[in-house]
């Protein structure tokens, strides 16, 4: 009798406290607190994780990062897959009370579409060429172009109909003051010191388990790893590769590594007069050790085309980039290059290339200065230059104004290459060009069978690998830092905060 | 105060508001990228935003509508560090708080100064090096090491099991009294502020002193502080006005690296994320300390000297 009494007694314990919110607050560190939280004008990574705590959308990702049904209950996808009809969560409220209903879902689109709301997040909606309310729990999508899993384009948040007037957005508009969302926690107050309070949602379509998260800005990043080791914050997003030791041999600090979908790369500016010659990219190409390069700033894989190795579009037959001086010297000396025993020069100039990064590149300083020293082995000068984001996205992305950059891409789940490499690509600002991968890109775009679509990008790899557009070199390991006072935390690689509801401070 | 010193001033206030707008505004403009850089899909919102944003209109008119606005008490939306938001809404807290900072300080280096040159006028004083060595160093320096002296010092005392850790270490990202008032003590010693203020009231000690009317209140048996303390108002009051604009400097410069949320990093902010409207209210509001201070200094002046009421009023 005592042992079945102690069996309830515990059972009911563990089932309390699965229910119990958590009291002692979970603060995290931003280098910039959000400008505005409104997942209409997301603009930087701390803004889109603040979105992942107070919004939801249609879709998230379960963790095995495919797509999971949030605000949908269930749905039909047309044979044709030219459309698809959603059933709604009954019973989802808004944090101000109000029900969540087909009509949210129609708003944001026809929000985020209109081209007066001026949102930058248009392109997420790009793609539906209607939306329907067909009852107040269902809604009606028409597609522009058939979609094999559109639910994995369905992941934007969604925002009440009821707090706007019309679709036509503005930045200005109160709901920045007051966002209401349907998210796991709701913001309570924006604090003197940039500091956000958010509190659980009590009417949360989950169980919601910690009370209290605070959004800290810690401008300094140096500060950040050690506001952790003093307790100061509970979560770190990303830990800088020099904090690392420091907080792996701290006992209470626990290291979270995960995999984003980011890489490194040395740009060439193919339409520059000297780097418009393949054999002057490929001899760059040859001197780089790449290794090297990465080893002071951290742990990685190097990569030799436009995806990370992990993922399904990445072509492991195209092999890694090795150092190799005497095919450089072969290819500089064809194209009319000479060695003088010290620098390499023509026509009596010596062979010299602004190198341009972003300042905002954490460890970017390192590697130029041991890129710049390697090329300064091999008789080639590089004058580096740090670039502000206005400034880059002038010089680089606008006026094209460099001859090698150092930088690095991120991509979503859909690791789409297209505005990168394909000659009319937005952000395709090294000028490269190559019609075959033209061909192969629209074909990825257009696939409606995933299998077409892995074998376009993966063929694709290894053209623009061949062609030296860039110098690939890796992607980052990167780790997050929780106190071990958080429990039952799994952290999103791109978003972070998808699976917070489960986190609690103990 | 004389009518026309009175428009004398207040003129002087328009021309430098107008030159400081006029010049932050060339040198935002001058710089590379705007505001709409910052989004992601910026070159696609360009043709919309560059409209709702009137960053296609000349300089000059942008210089003009600015000021006929901000007449009216319109200092425009934030674009970029809190889009849509009114400049004065984003400004009114920190302003505030900067203010209080400022103004702690200032008083902090006329009492800290007034103090040390009454201790050693005169007369040789190894404090009087200290301070002139002290002083030299610029504000980010001092913060710099302060910090950084103050983290070390108390890791190795918290490691050691000396002492616990202290709620301020290693100074939070939270408001707290001892961040601020590390910042006010940096400003009231850096960039040579204490020590000007220390070597004029010395100065200026020495001098009353030795005048007449000290030795005849001597004479008479009076009590000698109020004489000095009246005639050691003018020159601290032209010292206070003089520094100004170097407390706001510095200010700007402390905020940044003590991670306080004042007037000072917004604009940094503003200027590095091409917030136009954000960076010209700033720059009007900080302008405006200055010349108020400077008014106030003469208005402070005149209260306290005979002779320069007699020579405001020929």
């Amino acid at each position: 009798m005592r042992r079945i009494l102690s069996i309830l007694a515990l059972t009911s314990l563990l089932l309390g406290m699965s229910t119990v919110a958590w009291a002692i607050p979970l603060r995290y560190a931003e280098d910039r607190a959000p400008a505005i939280v409104n997942p209409l004008f997301t603009t930087t990574m701390s803004e889109a994780r603040l979105d992942e705590l107070v919004f939801d959308g249609l879709y998230t990702d379960d963790m095995e990062l495919r797509s999971t049904p949030a605000l949908v209950d269930t749905a039909e996808v047309a044979e044709d897959r030219m459309s698809t009809t959603l059933h709604l969560k009954p019973d989802v409220q808004w944090h101000d009370g109000e029900p969540f209903t087909a009509d949210d879902v129609v708003f944001t689109i026809q929000a985020m579409q209109n081209p007066a709301t001026a949102s930058t997040e248009a392109g997420r909606v790009g793609w539906i060429k209607n939306a329907v309310k067909v009852d107040d729990h269902t809604v009606h999508l028409d597609f522009k172009r058939p979609e094999y899993a559109p639910e994995d384009k369905l992941h934007f948040k969604i925002l009440p109909a009821h707090e706007f007037d019309s679709t036509t957005v503005k930045r200005s508009n109160a709901f920045r003051n007051k966002p209401v969302g349907t998210g796991p926690f709701q913001v309570v107050s924006f604090n003197d010191d940039n500091s956000i309070t958010m509190q659980r949602n009590p009417n949360y379509f989950d169980p919601v388990k910690q009370d209290e998260i605070v959004m800290r800005e810690v401008a300094d990043k140096n500060y950040q790893a050690k506001l952790i080791i003093y307790q100061s914050i509970e979560a770190l997003v990303r830990v800088l590769p020099r904090d690392l030791a420091a907080l792996q041999a701290d006992r209470k600090v626990e290291m979270y590594p995960y995999q984003t979908n980011s890489w490194w790369y040395i740009g060439f500016n193919n339409d520059g007069a000297r780097l418009h010659d393949e054999r002057v990219r490929e001899a760059l190409r040859d001197m780089v050790d790449v290794e090297a390069l990465l080893k002071p700033i951290g742990t990685g894989e190097v990569v030799t085309g436009p995806f990370v190795p992990s993922s399904p579009f990445y072509n492991h037959d195209v092999p890694e980039q090795k150092v190799d001086i005497d095919k450089a010297t072969s290819l500089l000396t064809a194209a009319g290059y000479y060695y003088d025993g010290r620098q390499w020069t023509k026509n009596g100039k010596p062979l010299t290339f602004r190198l341009a990064a972003p300042e905002t590149l954490e460890t970017a300083q390192d590697v130029v200065i041991n890129l710049q020293a390697q090329f300064r082995k091999q008789g080639i000068t590089v004058q580096p230059e740090f670039l502000g984001v206005a400034e880059w996205k002038q010089r680089v992305w606008r006026d094209h104004d460099f001859d090698l950059i150092l930088s690095q891409w991120s991509f979503d789940r859909s690791e789409d290459i297209y505005e990168q490499f394909h000659s009319h690509g937005a952000r395709n600002f090294v000028g490269y060009s190559n019609r075959k991968v033209d061909a192969l890109l629209d074909e990825a775009r257009n696939a409606v069978d995933p299998q077409k679509k892995k074998e376009a990008l993966r063929q694709a790899h290894t053209l623009i690998a061949a062609d030296v557009p860039m110098v690939f070199l890796w992607t980052l390991d990167s780790y997050a830092a929780m106190s071990v006072r958080v429990k039952q935390v799994v952290v999103h690689p791109f978003y972070f905060f998808t699976w917070a509801k489960d986190w609690y401070v103990y | 105060m004389s009518l026309r010193l009175v428009a004398h001033r207040l003129l002087v206030f328009a021309v430098t508001l107008m030159g400081a707008v006029g010049l932050v505004l060339l040198l935002l403009w001058l710089a590379p990228g705007d505001p709409i850089d910052l989004l992601p899909n910026g070159e696609e919102l360009r043709p919309v935003l560059t409209q709702q944003w009137e960053l296609d209109r000349p300089l000059p008119v942008r210089f003009v509508s600015y000021f006929g606005r901000a007449l009216h008490g319109d200092l425009g939306t934030s674009l970029a560090y809190r889009p849509g938001t009114p400049v004065a809404d984003v400004i009114a807290g920190p302003a505030m708080r900067s203010m209080v900072w400022l103004l702690t300080a200032l008083v902090l280096t006329m009492v800290w100064g007034t103090w040390l040159a009454w201790a050693s006028a005169g007369r040789p004083s190894w404090h009087r090096k200290l301070v002139q060595v002290a002083s030299i160093a610029p504000v980010f320096l001092l913060a710099h090491v302060s910090v950084n002296g103050i983290d070390v010092l108390t890791l190795s005392l918290v490691d050691r099991g000396i002492i616990p850790r202290p709620g301020w270490f290693p100074l939070p990202s939270e408001p707290g009294v001892f961040r601020t008032a590390l910042a006010i003590v940096l400003l009231a010693v850096g960039s040579g502020a204490l020590a000007e203020v220390r070597a004029e009231a010395e100065n200026a000690l020495v001098k009353i002193r030795g005048s007449g009317y000290i030795a005849a209140a001597r004479a008479r048996g009076e009590r000698l502080w109020p004489h000095v303390a009246h005639n050691l108002v003018g020159p601290l009051t032209t010292v206070a006005s003089s520094r100004a604009a170097f407390f706001v400097g510095g200010l700007v410069i402390l905020e940044k690296v003590l991670l306080l949320n004042g007037i000072g990093s917004i604009l940094w902010q503003a200027a590095v994320m091409r917030d136009y409207p954000l960076a010209l209210g700033i720059t009007v509001v900080l302008a405006s300390i200055v010349c108020l201070s400077r008014l106030l200094g003469d208005t402070v002046r005149l209260a306290f000297d005979p002779r320069l009421r007699a020579q405001v009023g020929r």
